[in-house]
């Protein structure tokens, strides 16, 4: 099958997720969660009122005709305005996502960067002192809370030595490389020590095969071997790794977020949350299902391009 | 593939040239600070919560009437420095003359004011504000597609609004030009509004924010958009907004009509009248951050970069009191702690449809004095609160100060006794009392408390956490027992606590869902809240508060305390719950910043 066969069969596949995807947030926000009419008119509520704004926010209407309207917008990507801000819901996700971006980027490439570097470097001098202080170290980084590198960390840096920002954000370029710096640095260190060991059980797991005693026994130096034979076989437990890890840290830095006052993805998530602002989070869940279903048909794709011996069927 | 020479070299020039320019940033960035202290004046603030909106009419937390303050004004606002709370002109000229009947209220502009300059004026600039502007804004307001969170305020006020608002709920093209006869802009300056009934809170109420002015210009210009273009005829205004950045960057409104600093104070604000007679704003421009999370907010403000800050009654309880470095290192930066009871009162409630408590005053009795206090605002407020007798909170009429309610006090053989005459003794036969609670973490060890005090005297209460939509639609259903709650004060009257607990209300309004009807507190009620003059009301608000701590419609709990702290360098400080838009009379001494900066710099 070529290319383009595949991306068109996979882009059917997506049709039915998002259905139901569309169905299952429909059902949380209309059936399990409780009356945003309640947090939008806060201490002055009347049963009048909230009557009367349900209406107005199409809340009574029949519930297919409402189920029809999310569906609607997952083909037309129209998700309206925030019940919060009266804002353009894509103009506010766009504006947040850059944001995130500015401050994910970094930290993903370097750690992904870093982690290969210190697995291949722990994978070469296995069970020697280097090895094991490597992996208890990626234990003890994993082990502590991001809560605890955050606040450590603002103290630190940005309080006592004050070579950052303690919180905040510039929109403008290049003055908000100094805003994320330090929250990258953190979110670096909260996720190297997992992927230090995730890939070196993935450079050890190819280690012992048989294709790389032959490259040893051809007389290859053992680091041509690592960086040559072993590294193109674990390229693919990597990319893997690495493009499913782009989302949650795009949504998940909320933390950080939170602390360094960073008006990302995050943020607005959890603001939606707060204030009941159903039509962002309904965006939100519905841009990430597809977000996923991209990456996941772009990490097929790249397989391809990695491993001949993989076909697309 | 194998990566050559050049590529090696290209890989290496550009992490040199990364490494540089993240230099050249930090370098930027530190000049900047270095360099912050010039002759412009910038009062930097601090907001803790997110900005819903800075349309007057959509907003109801405090987060965003403090932001919303800043641009817009209204007719009235309270002196800055005189207590108790006393209402003066704003935009109008002088206090409106009032109609024999109590019904008709009069308004003078004041002339000369201007919106703030910006693209839906014609050629940019602000025009004039008129009466036309008012009427104009109190029909937004009442707009029924609009569904403001505030309008109870007016709801039944002003003769025809609600029938103009009940004329346009099911249709779209709302007609603004249509005469209400409560609301007439009689002239260019003149405003006249025409009540239903006398009600003494009305000018409280056109001080509030949603009766701020708004330009028909600007909400046409930007549409749905509006909430997040403010133009006002404030002192500050904006030149970019946006709902998610964490900052906002305001700049003196160079139209701003002649307002001054004033020049009479309570006792305790007299030092600050070295300022009289000056133009107000004191400061060229404001930035406000929003820091959500207390510890970069704490560093941010030890660290000079925010002057004013309001901080947790546990923190300034373990940090600033107890810590002794701490104190003194704050003690060296001159920074000055300013401590004022918070207007608002927290308390238990029975669901008086609850056929439980309705009709069993010593059941209500025997819960509250089993109910520790001390002990809850030495655990949750590290005893900065006032322990509550009652429900009016402490700096409004009718609250009094040495009353000592006989049922707030922690007895809990007593209240083993009460329970006895109340049909349950040791708790045998009484049902497991629900408690719904809202879910945060403090809440639910405060709900927990109260379990375990209820315990003591054989009482068992449920526990039963709920997000905040799931706890409002149970008080509004009546399908709580009992729940946790905290009113605080929209303007300095007790009216605003007593209605809680006035029957009718409580069949239009959900409130705090307490579902008291008391003939004899009614009838007082209804006396009091119309009476115009003010001791007179007091002297009633007093009876009624009495009313109240005996009868225990709820178990009143405690009235926080607000702390702020602000740096040496910041002058005419005060806070209150009524005061929006003080940052105009705020000022920045900037010596005195400049002499205080060695206790920054690092």
């Amino acid at each position: 099958m070529n290319l383009y066969t595949y991306i068109i069969r996979r882009i059917c596949y997506v049709i039915p997720v998002l259905m139901g995807v569309s169905l299952l947030i429909f059902l949380l926000f209309n059936v399990v969660a409780g009356d945003p009419t309640v947090v939008m008119l806060g201490k002055y509520a009347t049963a009048k009122q909230m009557a009367e704004l349900r209406h107005q926010l199409g809340l009574d209407r029949p519930w297919f005709i409402q189920y029809l309207d999310i569906l609607k917008s997952v083909f037309t990507f129209d998700f309206g305005r925030s019940w919060a801000t009266q804002q353009s819901i894509i103009a506010m996700l766009k504006s947040g996502a850059w944001v995130s971006l500015t401050l994910v980027t970094p930290s993903l490439i370097i750690t992904s960067l870093l982690a290969i570097c210190l697995a291949f470097l722990s994978a070469f001098f296995r069970n020697s002192l280097l090895d094991r202080g490597l992996v208890m170290l990626s234990i003890i980084m994993t082990s502590i809370s991001s809560l605890a590198y955050i606040l450590f960390g603002q103290w630190l840096f940005g309080y006592k030595l004050g070579w950052f920002p303690i919180a905040g954000y510039e929109y403008e370029f290049p003055d908000f490389i100094t805003y994320v710096m330090l929250p990258s640095i953190i979110l670096i260190i909260v996720n190297i020590g997992y992927d230090i060991r995730f890939y070196r059980t993935m450079v050890l797991d190819e280690i012992y095969r048989d294709y790389v005693r032959t490259a040893r026994a051809k007389g290859l130096p053992e680091w041509l071997v690592l960086f040559r034979h072993v590294l193109s076989n674990v390229l693919i437990p990597i990319v893997t790794n690495l493009i499913m890890q782009l989302p949650a840290f795009l949504l998940g830095t909320l933390l950080t977020e939170s602390f360094f006052s960073i008006p990302g993805l995050g943020g607005i998530v959890f603001h939606a949350i707060n204030s009941t602002d159903f039509p962002v989070i309904k965006a939100i869940t519905i841009l990430s299902a597809m977000f996923y279903l991209v990456l996941n048909l772009v990490t097929d794709i790249i397989y391809t391009l990695l491993d001949p011996r993989i076909k697309l069927s | 593939m194998k990566p050559t020479l050049s590529t090696r070299r290209m890989m290496a020039y550009i992490g040199i040239v990364l490494f540089l320019l993240a230099l050249g940033v930090l370098w930027r960035y530190r000049k900047q600070k270095s360099g912050a202290i010039k002759s412009v004046k910038v009062l930097v603030t601090c907001n803790e919560g997110k900005i819903k909106s800075l349309d007057p009419i959509k907003a109801a937390d405090t987060y965003s009437c403090r932001e919303i303050s800043k641009v817009y004004e209204g007719l009235l606002e309270y002196h800055y420095l005189k207590k108790p709370y006393e209402l003066i002109p704003n935009l109008a000229e002088a206090m409106p003359t009032v109609s024999e009947d109590q019904l008709v209220y009069t308004f003078q502009l004041k002339k000369g004011v201007k919106f703030h300059d910006d693209p839906c004026f014609s050629g940019g600039k602000g025009r004039e504000l008129t009466a036309q502007d008012f009427v104009y804004s109190l029909k937004r307001f009442a707009d029924p597609k609009l569904q403001s969170p505030t309008f109870m305020l007016l709801d039944n006020k002003i003769q025809g609004l609600n029938e103009w608002r009940e004329k346009y709920k099911d249709t779209d093209a709302i007609d603004y030009t249509e005469d209400i006869a409560g609301v007439q802009a009689l002239d260019r300056y003149t405003l006249r509004f025409t009540l239903t009934t006398p009600d003494p809170q009305f000018l409280h109420i056109l001080a509030l924010f949603p009766c701020y002015v708004v330009a028909q210009e600007a909400v046409q210009y930007y549409g749905k958009d509006f909430g997040n273009h403010p133009v006002g005829t404030g002192p500050f205004m904006l030149k970019f907004y946006e709902p998610q950045h964490s900052k906002i960057t305001y700049y003196k409104n160079p139209t701003f009509r002649d307002k001054y600093f004033p020049s009479e104070a309570a006792d305790e604000y007299q030092h600050m009248l070295a300022y009289a007679g000056q133009k107000l704003p004191l400061v060229d421009s404001m930035i406000t951050h929003i820091i959500t999370e207390e510890h970069p907010k704490w560093l941010s403000f030890n660290k000079g970069n925010i002057d004013v800050i309001s901080i947790m009654a546990d923190r300034i309880s373990v940090e600033v009191k107890t810590n002794e470095a701490l104190a003194n290192s704050l003690k060296s930066k001159e920074v000055k702690v300013f401590e004022v009871p918070s207007v608002s009162t927290s308390f238990f409630v029975f669901n008086h449809t609850h056929p439980l408590f309705k009709n069993n005053l010593k059941l209500r009795q025997a819960m509250s004095l089993a109910f520790d206090r001390e002990r809850y605002n030495q655990l949750f407020n590290n005893n900065t609160a006032t322990l509550a007798q009652s429900i009016i909170p402490p700096g409004l009429p009718g609250y009094q100060a040495d009353y000592i309610n006989p049922y707030c006090v922690y007895d809990v053989q007593k209240a083993k006794q009460y329970l006895i005459e109340a049909g349950y003794p040791g708790g045998k036969e009484l049902p497991t009392i629900t408690l719904d609670a809202w879910t945060g973490t403090m809440q639910k060890q405060q709900a927990e408390f109260f379990q375990k005090c209820m315990q003591a005297i054989g009482i068992k209460v449920n526990v039963v956490c709920n997000n905040f939509p799931e706890l409002s639609k149970k008080i509004n259903n009546k399908a709580t027992m009992m729940h946790a709650i905290a009113w605080s004060a929209d303007y300095p009257d007790a009216i605003t606590f007593l209605g809680l607990l006035y029957g009718p209300y409580q069949k239009s309004s959900e409130g705090v869902g307490v579902n008291f009807d008391d003939p004899a507190f009614n009838k007082l009620f209804e006396q009091a809240a119309t009476i115009p003059d003010v001791s007179a009301r007091t002297v009633l608000y007093e009876q009624l508060n009495q009313m109240a701590a005996e009868k225990l419609p709820v178990i009143y709990m405690i009235h926080p305390l607000h702390i702020s702290l602000h740096q040496g360098w910041i002058k005419n400080y005060l806070w209150s719950d009524f005061h929006y838009g003080s940052e105009q009379y705020f000022d920045v001494d900037l010596e005195t910043k400049q002499a205080l900066s060695v206790h920054y710099a690092r």
